[in-house]
């Protein structure tokens, strides 16, 4: 029961309740922002066939040629540069501007109008511009406001839920595979997309869900527990970058227009540039391993249908393995140091790559398989919940958004150099090491850099601490709130490892607030 | 400035994406590679082509007499099968023939195998042929195949302790076609592909009248049936402005020197109605379910703030 004294606050994340739903929600529309321009891989030759255009004719049209070359791999690295990138940050304008829910209903609307109209296309032209940009912006527009309403809805148990929505994609994708087929060998491609841009509409119920949380920035007495105080503290502001400016609208340039919307102060922050540089070069041997599993297996003289079971093994533990990240990632023991969770999964990652060289059999290949699923499964399940960590959920929204810039370029150039080893040296192995070689790279970067973070974090709180224990009896709430948001441009990880500390500074708040 | 950081980001993209498809086109999947893994049935036979034989086509498909001079142009292929010595089912294997050549078939056993200083004999059909051992372990035949009754299986029977043996089957090359039936809507158009990895003589299509084949050629209407040559080894038809009537199977045939291939498509047409009867009813869930979550929070709002007003009397008592 709030005290009186709350009753004009809003309590801070609620943790459950209407949030499992909202979670359902984001398990929907994050599945089908990833799975589903991978699922239509199925129809692709088809539609070659259809419009009679061989592959060197429609080269330009990257998305369709590029995964008739690389088959499910290609479609599948193709999933997340797609609509994340092209769209990524004008997501995090309109969600900012807009909240998550008119986002989302938006994209899926626009999602299902674009498949709809794609079932009567008469050209690949038409057909790319219908599936390739209406459709592909609508799924772009689902994904960040999925992730972004998670971080408003959850804080101690985010990990748990960001493992849990993450897991959509990966079940969305079998779910899909399997649809696509059968709708298919029924309907034929028209039929499918027809009845795809309906199946697509659900996002639209997806986004019904993301009830709009209306926290406005609380300082909470929420039940002390071991890890929470201080992100309560730090993290529980709802419009945080747009409270920070000044209100008045007239009179501002077109710079600080779009610096209000998209926080590009974020380039001071420590903790940012580090997962901005750790991820940018993780992602140039990311994807690689995937798009080219499937032919380096045929290579090695295994037929189609083995082949594709072996992505169909790394899809299944995939999506094991991203719910798992989450309960692991939101125990006591890791949730604090949860960047060293992250760098290790990333150089867990690399070494699988640097591994696989060396298995030349089926079996082998069966276990690179698995290894490589759950290594892709958990730096999936982190990807988000280590920016929100760092961050804070209120500048997250800004920060996925220039995250995604900054990655489109090297997501983009990972496969393509990966084909161009393959190509000069005849042989997949250096793509491999290539591959296993800067991720783990990126792994080392990320821990010795965010070990580093943890350590300034730590000073800065002992410095603040200090600050703090002058003028507590004096200040008002007010005073309180703008001096968190002050500090929380300088550091965002809500859990520094001095839960001690942590736990001292809340009694003292405790003590003014119920003043 | 943001504006020209976006501008040439855009632009960083497009340049990647076209050099991501540019760079694309030496995949190493070839599509070449990939058939030859696909014609492999057995895990223990291994192919040796030599590179001369696939440009064999059109040189030798005008003759039709073969003066024995000849046959000195013919093109060599090789093809090997590896015995492991384990007894059981025949290995087997196809060996696509599309015009008159020399082919060399030959039989090897592995050396970790059992079977030590087997007896062979080479058959076809009941008939034994001569061979000749290039090597300890491998025994080979060579064969002329100018006609096509010299198509057929070939095997070789090795005998010692245990009988193991292996089938080559010459034949001529196999289309690929869609073994799945066409869908397609009426008013639409249908498309059938025909590919084969050698370039045949001549393209055929047929459509089914009855229990009979009509061949689809120029008399037909140009405006309905449109036969493509897209390259010499793939073929299309198109059939246009569908309707029921045009469902039912078509052929195609193509013509090698040695004999034609056929190839079956099943043409359905559907109506409209097909696919718009799931979507209608997957978009009226749609819109029950996304307002029956708006009216519950709706609801669940107000009785909230029922509550409140009630927690705000309590206080104040």
């Amino acid at each position: 029961m709030p005290a009186p004294a709350e009753a004009g606050r809003a309590p801070g994340p609620p943790d459950g309740g209407w949030g499992w739903v909202v979670l359902v929600g984001a398990f929907v529309s994050i599945g089908f922002a990833y799975a589903f321009p991978k699922g239509l891989a199925i129809f692709f030759k088809e539609i070659q066939d259809f419009f009679g255009t061989s592959y060197s004719e429609i080269a330009w049209v990257s998305s369709i040629s590029l995964a008739t070359t690389y088959g499910a791999g290609c479609a599948q690295y193709l999933e997340v540069s797609d609509p994340q990138f092209r769209v990524g940050p004008i997501s995090s304008i309109l969600v900012n501007r807009y909240g998550s829910r008119p986002v989302v209903m938006f994209g899926g609307l626009l999602c299902g109008v674009g498949m709809i109209s794609a079932a009567f296309c008469t050209s690949i032209l038409q057909l790319y511009i219908c599936v390739g940009f209406i459709t592909g912006f609508g799924l772009a527009l689902n994904l960040q406001p999925s992730v972004i309403i998670i971080g408003k809805y959850f804080l101690k148990r985010r990990p748990i839920a960001n493992g849990l929505a993450m897991a959509g994609s990966p079940v969305m994708l079998c779910t899909l595979a399997l649809l696509n087929q059968f709708l298919f060998d029924n309907f034929g491609w028209r039929g499918s997309f027809l009845i795809l841009g309906a199946i697509l509409l659900n996002c639209c119920v997806a986004g019904a869900l993301f009830r709009p949380i209306g926290a406005r920035t609380a300082l909470v007495t929420a039940p002390v527990t071991e890890e929470g105080e201080d992100a309560v503290k730090r993290n529980i502001t709802e419009d945080g970058p747009v409270e920070n400016k000044p209100e008045e609208e007239g009179g501002k340039d077109c710079f600080e227009k779009i610096n209000q919307y998209l926080d590009f102060s974020l380039f001071k922050h420590r903790g940012f540039l580090i997962y901005l540089i750790g991820n940018v070069l993780m992602f140039l041997g990311f994807f690689a391993p995937i798009v080219f599993l499937a032919p380096y297996a045929k290579h090695t003289g295994i037929d189609d249908y083995s082949a594709a079971f072996l992505l169909s093994i790394l899809a299944i533990v995939d999506m094991f393995a991203r719910p798992l990240t989450g309960i692991i990632a939101n125990s006591r023991w890791v949730r604090p140091r949860i960047q060293y969770f992250f760098s290790f999964a990333i150089a867990f990652n690399g070494a699988c790559h640097l591994l696989c060289p060396l298995a030349s059999s089926y079996t082998g290949l069966i276990v690179y398989s698995s290894f490589f699923g759950l290594a892709f499964g958990m730096v999936c399940a982190m990807l988000f919940e280590t920016l929100m960590d760092l961050v804070g959920a209120a500048r997250f929204t800004s920060a996925v958004g220039l995250v995604t810039i900054a990655e489109c370029c090297t997501i983009l150039l990972g496969p393509p150099i990966g084909g161009i080893l393959i190509d000069a040296f005849g042989d997949y192995k250096y793509m491999f090491i290539k591959c296993g070689t800067v991720m783990v790279l990126a792994g080392t970067f990320l821990f010795i850099m965010n070990y580093y973070n943890y350590r300034m974090l730590a000073k800065e709180e002992k410095e603040r601490k200090t600050k703090e224990e002058d003028p507590k009896s004096v200040r008002t709430e007010n005073e309180g709130k703008k001096n968190w948001n002050k500090d929380s441009t300088q550091d965002g990880p809500e859990l520094e490892p001095l839960r001690e500390k942590g736990e001292g500074v809340q009694k003292e708040m405790n003590g003014t607030i119920e003043v | 400035m943001p504006a020209t950081f976006y501008g040439r980001c855009l632009g960083r993209l497009l340049l990647l994406l076209l050099l991501c498809t540019s760079v694309s086109g030496g995949s190493p999947t070839d599509p070449a590679m990939t058939t030859q893994d696909s014609n492999q049935t057995e895990v223990n036979s291994v192919t040796k082509m030599q590179a001369g034989h696939e440009s064999s086509g059109p040189g030798v498909a005008t003759e039709k007499l073969k003066p024995a001079g000849k046959e000195n142009s013919y093109n060599v292929s090789a093809h090997e099968i590896l015995l492991s010595g384990v007894s059981g089912a025949p290995l087997e294997k196809n060996v696509p023939v599309p015009s008159p050549a020399k082919v060399e078939l030959t039989c090897k056993l592995d050396e970790n195998s059992n079977l030590k200083n087997p007896q062979v004999t080479w058959k076809k059909g009941n008939e034994t042929i001569s061979h000749t051992s290039k090597t300890p372990n491998s025994w080979t035949v060579q064969l002329t195949i100018s006609e096509s009754s010299q198509l057929g299986s070939y095997s070789c029977i090795l005998k010692s302790e245990k009988e193991v043996s292996a089938v080559f089957h010459l034949q001529v090359p196999k289309i690929e076609g869609k073994e799945k039936p066409v869908i397609t809507y009426e008013g639409d158009r249908a498309v059938m592909v025909c590919k084969t990895e050698y370039n045949p003589k001549a393209w055929t299509w047929y459509m089914t009248n009855g229990t009979e084949l009509v061949a689809i050629d120029k008399i037909l209407p140009i405006d309905k049936f449109q036969i493509k040559r897209q390259s010499a080894s793939v073929n299309r038809l198109e059939v246009l402005k569908l309707s029921k009537e045009d469902r039912g199977v078509y052929w195609c045939e193509a013509a090698f020197d040695l004999g034609s291939a056929k190839m079956r498509f099943e043409l359905r047409v559907l109506s409209i109605m097909a696919p718009l009867k799931p979507f209608v009813a997957i978009v009226a869930e749609v819109a029950i379910l996304v307002t029956t979550i708006f009216l519950y929070e709706v609801y669940s709002k107000r009785k909230g703030k029922g509550g409140e007003k009630e927690l705000d009397q309590t206080e104040r008592l």
